[in-house]
């Protein structure tokens, strides 16, 4: 892939993401928090970015957005190709409830 | 009580009637909402079509320890517990939340629904009158919901020890034949 078409695509991923993110805390903040692993400070300070601060942001060489989990056990978890892979989404959401979040 | 405001009485109403819409028993609506019993009572038959079902709640803390219902008590009591710890969501508000959002895991995986918002209602009461708690299992570091007064130092989960024919149900037979 050329750099180019590379880093456009990161600045792609990188507004979705964001405009997403608001767009969510906008509808609900506190589900939204859950959905995106975050605290409720970090939330309210993306729900107040204006559009020209989200595309400066976004404008960047680098991901905005990043793993939610760098855990062995929850990564076998959602990728496990056994029967019951019901059960392994389950475990991985109790898991990741359980873990800390992202704050400012 | 004749100088009541009329938008906390709107509130509540909101509040009940999503409540009720969520599934919630009299009861439930009873104890969370101001509104007295006749008042909800019109107000459930309104967005149901029906009267509410009579009898007790079921009180049961064993059946939160059963293999099944354990894990969709510990998916619910977890995200209840990150909406209240990290979003600093009132009680209630956060009961409605955490079950909205429980019920969208649900539904994305086709599991069956087996925690009602009742149930949850009095889960969460069951945590705050400390008859239950949480405890990390100790091969997954997952939280699940336990008795308080039991042993749990070497607690494994219902989802790393597996007990036999768990989820075998003759109902679940049933289907695929």
């Amino acid at each position: 892939m050329k750099i180019e078409t590379l880093l456009d695509e990161v600045r792609e991923t990188n507004l979705a993401y964001l405009m997403l993110a608001k767009h969510m805390i906008s509808e609900d903040k506190a589900e939204a928090a859950y959905r995106l692993g975050v605290s409720e400070e970090l939330a309210d300070m993306i729900g107040s970015l204006s559009t020209g601060q989200i595309l400066k942001i976004a404008g960047s060489n680098m991901l905005m957005c990043r793993f939610r989990f760098d855990d062995q056990m929850i990564w076998n978890l959602v990728t496990s190709h056994s029967k019951d892979h019901v059960m392994g989404n389950v475990h991985a959401a109790i898991l990741m409830g359980s873990q800390a979040v992202e704050t400012v | 009580m004749r100088n009541r405001s009329v938008v906390a009485e709107a509130k509540q109403i909101d509040l009940a009637s999503s409540l009720i819409h969520l599934g919630a028993r009299l009861q439930v609506l009873e104890s969370e909402t101001s509104l007295s019993r006749e008042r909800l009572l019109r107000l459930y038959k309104e967005v149901r079509g029906k009267s509410p079902p009579k009898g007790m709640l079921p009180y049961s803390t064993d059946w939160f320890l059963t293999w099944q219902p354990n894990i969709h008590a510990s998916l619910f009591i977890g995200i209840y517990r990150y909406l209240v710890k990290q979003c600093h969501q009132e009680r209630i508000d956060a009961l409605v939340r955490a079950y909205r959002l429980y019920l969208e895991h649900v539904q994305a995986f086709k599991m069956d629904q087996v925690l009602s918002l009742t149930r949850a209602w009095i889960l969460v009461r069951y945590f705050d009158g400390e008859l239950l708690c949480t405890t990390d299992c100790n091969k997954c570091g997952g939280q699940f919901v336990v008795h308080r007064q039991d042993l749990h130092s070497n607690f494994l989960c219902g989802l790393c020890n597996v007990p036999s024919r768990a989820g075998k149900t003759k109902a679940k037979k049933e289907t695929v034949q």
